[in-house]
């Protein structure tokens, strides 16, 4: 297959940078997921599509709203109501899915490009993060797994926790460049490094 | 060291010398200073002038409350006028001016405005400037003329005109309880609700917490209370679920127990670290807050009260007890309660002379009478100070016989030689969060204050911003609160610190004025007298609203958190009615004075995200000028060297008439409406019909809002019997994805339709031209893209370049065109083969300019004729009108209004006289520079045609149909153009669509 | 002011957009009963009190909600899914523009 380019261009630029003096605050790198889909059940086909969902990823949605889990670097987590947010290393998951998930059950679309993933982890990511976002990152608010869809001005961004100390951010495409500085910028205080 | 600094005490570091700069001249103090204690410290008394009448004024309080010492502070070529010498933490290099004088503080010509004090009295500006013109001196005119000499005169300090270049940023936190001040009620609020693992936030104005601690010269368990409030925060600063903000303001409480603070966060350094900010606006939402914001001192008021050296007994108390600095040689107190017994005792053991201290009340407690003697102070019971003498300095005051209950003066005035007065009016709770959240304050008649309202939101109030008077109920108060706020239940087993502090009578006498000869001020920045306030009582402005915007009271910087109550009291005397029934004005945020750049945080710049499509770097090295189109960039023309950009657009235009050009189509929203109910939504939404549409075309559709007119236009892909691909116009794509998603939602949740917002997911490019085809035909493989393969509106799907694509033959140029679709991430390959497999036909990338000059020759709509203001028929789209189904807008648009001849409808206009026609000029029957005319229409679009050789445009032209080549004048007297013009038809090219379809 | 989403939980404002009274009633599509459609499309009842409004949580999981919203407090006393709890059974207005 063709490799996806970056829609960061110029401003990725690997380095350690802002404040380094107490070590480094944050990492933030793009991670680029062979897949991003998003899969929307029917009202009332919610459990049908978790099961769905389960035999093609392995991933086991728990209940609740915003739930999600993180493993071996696939993703799933309720972005909206019987709407979930599936991430895979793999590229072609938006067609393994539609293999069982038929009509009468819910709709998959393929956000493979049109999402960008953005992970930023370290001690302060949840400082970073806050800079942005009116939404509660502490591990009791926000826990492992679980994700978040919100909006900082125009950059809606939904979030997944994917461990302690790192988060998952997905924006629309052509916004990820003007977010990417912004999270830069918002890390020179911390000190941050690129990769 | 300076005189006036005490040798120990305090938490200033004496080992540490710092330099700076007040007006010019060079001055040194200590870390831990403000600005107000270093000046008091090298002896200085003068620090600013009043607002109006330009007296000199100097520090009256030690903290956020000082409404007289304000100083413009210097960085560079940045200026910040206003700030309080209180609130000033010195640095080396911090470079400070007073404000309010010319040309220098010790000699200020405008201070000849204090003796014509009765014609600038309250009301003045109402008086002498409003209603009509009855003479040279008066009325609105007069203030025209006026109004740059007042401007200059009165006021503070001017802002300066370079851009502020500081750093500046906004924070959102979360937590279970927030504690508003860090005294010793809010530390021990803290300590316990944080003892069982809720999340806390203490937030301290100060730079260091522990409120009064810091200088009441109490004894908490067996050590000084500055010590234990220290080893407290220490205490609190090591919990992980603790997090401590100093020199944080919070200053707004709103709904939702959402709270604003200002964390000034390197204003106290010479340099901020990396990345850090100056100040920090933090949104706090808290599900419980313990308000322990303490009170404020009130003065009394009497003449002369405002000479440099009268000051707040506990701001004397507090430069003594924290920075070791002493306001005056000769100290006396004049005092309507106890509370400056403490603050004489204190000062005395700081090493200061306490003269005499002067009360209103005829009898006292014992308890003071012990602190007046450790004092070494004479006590002069029953009576008041009736002036104060001085310039520029305090020179002493006059006391004479006083009957609190009467306001009654008598017997021979007794001369004090001070330089120094040290009043205390008692003590008003800051309860202005409290009355943010909502409630109104409740009067106490034995504090003789406001008390915080019962609360309508989720706060808890502690120590004495609840009026407790001793620190040993405040801390009690503060750990009662904290663990209420945090849902521990008291087991009562909880520990209290032990606390030696004198057993004062908490309850003033009910005097704030004495009234005698000479200007007594209220309001110290705004210069409002007692005088003045009488005077708004005379001319029947009572009310506590209308006294306030009368004179001013309260509507300074300091917002009135000295002279509140004194000017209430005032009022109520003069109206003989009571304080609570005269009552007060609710408090408003912000509590104290907010940086706007903290209000704004980083809204430049980065702020304003750029939207940018897969192929813009390529544009941008292509030497394209970009163009911002809502947030996305845009090429407006890819700009050959030398080129003026009609020469640009009429090059790309004619090349995509004679062979080929590519545009970046990208940016068009695109949503995918999937579902077993997709179609019937469509038919829905759609004034026609996309049921009938087969898998694998498209179909142009126009869209209505609900009051029949129309919204957005564009085509929809059927990619699967329930699959479709919708597009919108670039400008429209969030506001028709949110009409969608209402629809679904509200009106019709049955429906089995999903949309998603997939306008990032796909690049697009046009390759539009009578060469087309070819260039599809040299790079596309696994489709063909001949005519029956791919006919007009057909979709096929095949590769370029190893790359799946999408490609639908549709046209907004009217010649053949595709639309090239294929994943984002893909687009600049994409868009690379295509320009390859084009140079054989010399294909040309193309922008915004030749878009919209080859639709105008089309006559095809966008935006600009789609405004909110137009039906389907004014655009002559009424064949897009299904008579076969209702749609959104179906009912609505066949209005009497609606179908009137008298519409605007589209036409085209020719230029007459070969010059370019202007956007948004209007059409007249007849007119010229001298007589505008009627207008009929106006011009939404303009541009050279190269395919007619002419200046063209489509316009709005009320019943437009009929006047198909009539003439018209533009006329546009904005920007001078007027002239002749044809209207014809909107279509001025290829009106049978012979060569999209060819 | 916040709004507590059924699935995304308190929020601020900011991440909401208004969409609109909600004690209208759409009429029949076919209808072609002008005074109805009028009263859908323009008259609002501009309450002092309780109000029942449509915001969509478009910053967020974008699902529309149904507020009951205190117009003089900003008091929210009710919060559900519109399309559970969409447009008024009843027609509980009376016209000419008072509550």
């Amino acid at each position: 297959m063709v490799e996806q380019l970056s829609p960061l261009g110029p401003v990725w630029k690997p380095g350690s940078y802002g404040n380094l003096s107490r070590g480094v605050g944050v990492t933030i790198s793009e991670i680029r997921p062979g897949s991003i889909v998003e899969a929307a059940a029917w009202h009332g086909s919610e459990k049908k599509l978790i099961a769905a969902i389960a035999k093609v990823t392995g991933l086991k949605l728990p209940d609740g709203a915003g739930g999600g889990v993180f493993k071996n670097g696939k993703g799933a987590f309720g972005i909206a109501p019987t709407r979930f947010l599936l991430v895979d290393q793999a590229e072609g998951l938006a067609e393994r899915l539609l293999t069982v998930v038929p009509v009468d059950m819910g709709s998959v679309v393929d956000l493979s490009h049109g999402r960008t993933a953005i992970r930023i982890s370290g001690p302060k990511a949840e400082w970073v993060l806050s800079k942005f976002f009116a939404i509660d990152f502490s591990e009791t608010a926000f826990p492992l797994g679980s994700g978040k869809a919100t909006v900082y001005h125009d950059f809606f961004t939904q979030i997944q926790r994917t461990a302690p100390q790192a988060f998952d951010l997905y924006v629309f495409r052509s916004f990820a460049r003007s977010f990417w500085q912004l999270l830069c910028h918002g890390a020179e205080d911390v000190g941050y490094e690129v990769f | 060291m300076s005189p006036r600094r005490s040798s120990a005490g305090g938490r200033v570091d004496r080992t540490r010398t710092i330099r700076f700069t007040f007006d010019g001249r060079s001055f040194t103090g200590h870390a831990g200073d403000t600005l107000a204690s270093a000046l008091l410290a090298n002896g200085m008394t003068l620090f600013g002038r009043s607002f109006k009448y330009h007296r000199p004024r100097g520090v009256m309080t030690a903290g956020i409350d000082e409404p007289n010492a304000l100083v413009t502070l210097l960085k560079g070529d940045i200026r910040e006028p206003n700030i309080p010498v209180t609130e000033i933490e010195i640095y080396d290099g911090l470079n400070a001016v007073s404000q309010n004088r010319s040309p220098s503080l010790a000699f200020d010509v405008g201070a000849i405005n204090q003796y014509a004090g009765k014609l600038i009295s309250a009301g003045f500006y109402y008086k002498t400037f409003m209603g009509p013109v009855i003479g040279p001196l008066k009325g609105t005119r007069f203030w025209m003329f006026c109004e740059r000499f007042i401007r200059r005169a009165a006021g503070l300090g001017h802002a300066g005109t370079t851009a502020d270049t500081a750093r500046y940023e906004r924070m959102n936190a979360f937590c279970d309880v927030l504690v508003v001040g860090g005294g010793p009620a809010g530390l021990m609020a803290a300590k316990a609700a944080a003892s069982d693992g809720a999340r806390v936030i203490v937030a301290d104005l100060e730079a260091a917490f522990g409120g009064t601690a810091k200088w009441s010269g109490d004894v908490i368990d067996g050590k000084p209370a500055s010590e234990w409030a220290a080893e407290l925060a220490d205490e609190l600063a090591g919990m992980e679920n603790v997090r401590l903000l100093p020199r944080t303001t919070v200053w707004g409480y709103y709904d939702g127990n959402t709270l604003a603070a200002l964390e000034r966060v390197s204003d106290h350094k010479a340099n901020p670290e990396s990345g850090e900010p100056r100040h920090r606006h933090w949104t706090i939402r808290a599900k419980t807050v313990v308000l322990a914001t303490g009170g404020f001192e009130r003065p009394l008021i009497f003449p002369g009260n405002d000479i440099p050296g009268v000051m707040l007994a506990g701001a004397v108390e507090r430069f003594a007890g924290e920075y070791g600095v002493l306001p005056g040689e000769r100290i006396a107190l004049f005092t309507n309660n106890d509370s400056a017994y403490a603050a004489a005792a204190n000062l005395k053991r700081a090493g200061a002379m306490v003269v005499a201290i002067i009360d209103v009340r005829p009898e006292i407690s014992a308890a003071a009478r012990e602190l007046a003697s450790k004092a070494g102070a004479e006590v002069r019971l029953g009576q008041a100070v009736v002036a104060a003498e001085g310039g520029k300095a305090l020179t002493g005051v006059k006391v004479r016989n006083f009957e609190a209950a009467t306001g009654m003066i008598s017997g021979d005035p007794a001369s004090l030689a001070v330089d120094c007065l040290a009043v205390s009016g008692g003590w008003s709770p800051a309860v202005h969060l409290a009355s943010q959240a909502g409630g109104k304050p409740e009067w106490d008649e034995a504090l003789q204050a406001f008390l915080p309202p019962k609360p309508t939101q989720k706060w808890i109030g502690a120590g004495a911003f609840t009026g407790a008077a001793t620190t040993a109920s405040a801390i009690a108060d503060g750990q009662r609160a904290g663990l209420k706020a945090a849902g521990i239940l008291a087991q009562g087993k909880e520990k209290l610190p032990s606390v030696s502090e004198p057993a004062l009578d908490p309850s003033p006498a009910p005097v704030l004025e004495v009234r005698a000869h000479g200007k007594a001020f209220v309001d110290f920045q705004h210069d409002v007298t007692a005088d003045d306030v009488r005077l708004a009582h005379q001319e029947g402005f009572i009310s506590v609203e209308h006294l306030k915007r009368y004179t001013t009271l309260g509507m300074a910087t300091d917002q009135g958190k000295t002279s509140n109550v004194p000017g209430l009291a005032i009022m109520a005397d003069a109206r003989g009615l009571s304080i609570p029934q005269v009552g007060t004005t609710r408090f408003r945020p912000p509590f104290s004075a907010v940086s706007l750049g903290s209000v704004a945080g980083e809204r430049v710049g980065h702020i304003r995200p750029d939207r940018l499509t897969p192929m813009h770097d390529w544009h941008v090295e292509q030497g394209a000028r970009m163009y911002a189109a809502g947030l996305w960039y845009r090429p407006m023309i890819y700009g050959a060297p030398g080129e003026t950009v009609e020469q640009a657009y009429v090059r790309e235009a004619k090349a995509v008439r004679e062979s080929v050009g590519i545009v970046d189509v990208s940016t068009l929203g695109k949503i995918a409406v999937q579902g077993p109910d997709a179609a019937e939504f469509l038919d829905r939404v759609y004034t026609n019909l996309f049921s009938t549409l087969p898998v694998g075309k498209a179909r142009y559709g126009l869209m209505l809002r609900e009051d029949g007119l129309a919204m957005d236009d564009g085509t929809t892909w059927r990619l699967g019997e329930n699959d479709f691909l919708m597009t919108t116009t670039t400008a429209n794509a969030g506001k028709v994805m949110q009409h969608l998603e209402y629809f679904l939602d509200v009106v019709w949740p049955e429906l089995k339709v999903h949309v998603t917002s997939v306008s990032d997911q796909w690049a697009g490019a046009a390759v539009a031209g009578p060469k087309s085809r070819d260039v599809l035909a040299a790079c596309v493989t696994g489709t063909k893209v001949d005519n029956e393969t791919l006919p007009f509106m057909g979709i096929v799907h095949g590769e370029i370049d190893g790359v799946p694509v999408m490609i639908c033959r549709l046209s907004f140029s009217g010649e053949m065109a595709f639309e090239v679709y294929c994943g984002a991430g893909y687009g600049l390959q994409v868009w690379e083969a295509l320009i390859e497999a084009g140079k054989p036909f010399n294909i040309v990338p193309y922008g915004l300019e030749a878009l919209g000059t080859l639709r105008i020759e089309k006559g095809h709509v966008t935006g600009a004729e789609i405004d909110g203001r137009t039906t389907a028929r004014d655009l002559h789209l009424g064949w897009l009108l299904s008579k076969k189904k209702p749609f959104i807008g179906s009912a609505m648009m066949d209005r009497e209004g609606f179908v009137a001849p008298t519409r605007l409808q589209l036409v085209g206009l020719v230029s007459l006289d070969g010059r370019p026609l202007t956007g948004g000029a209007h059409i007249v029957e007849n007119g010229s520079a001298e007589q505008l005319g009627q207008s009929i229409g106006h011009i939404t679009a303009t541009c050279y045609s190269p395919a007619l050789g002419k200046y063209i445009g489509l316009a709005l032209v009320r019943d437009g149909k009929s006047r198909h080549g009539k003439r018209a004048v533009i006329s546009d007297p904005l920007r001078d153009r007027f002239g002749p013009v044809e209207i014809v038809n909107h279509i001025f090219f290829d009106p049978d669509g012979s060569r999209m379809h060819g | 002011m916040l709004i507590t989403c059924p699935y995304c939980g308190p929020r601020d404002l900011s991440e909401y957009t208004y969409q609109g009274d909600a004690n209208r009633v759409r009429p029949d599509p076919a209808s072609t009963d002008q005074a109805a459609w009028n009263d859908y499309v323009y008259d609002r009842i501009n309450t002092a009190g309780e109000h029942r409004e449509f915001w969509q949580h478009s910053g967020g999981c974008r699902a529309h909600l149904l507020v009951t919203r205190n117009t003089l407090t900003h008091a929210i006393s009710f919060v559900g899914f519109a399309r559970e709890h969409g447009e008024p059974k009843h027609l509980e207005r009376r016209k000419g523009g008072k509550a």
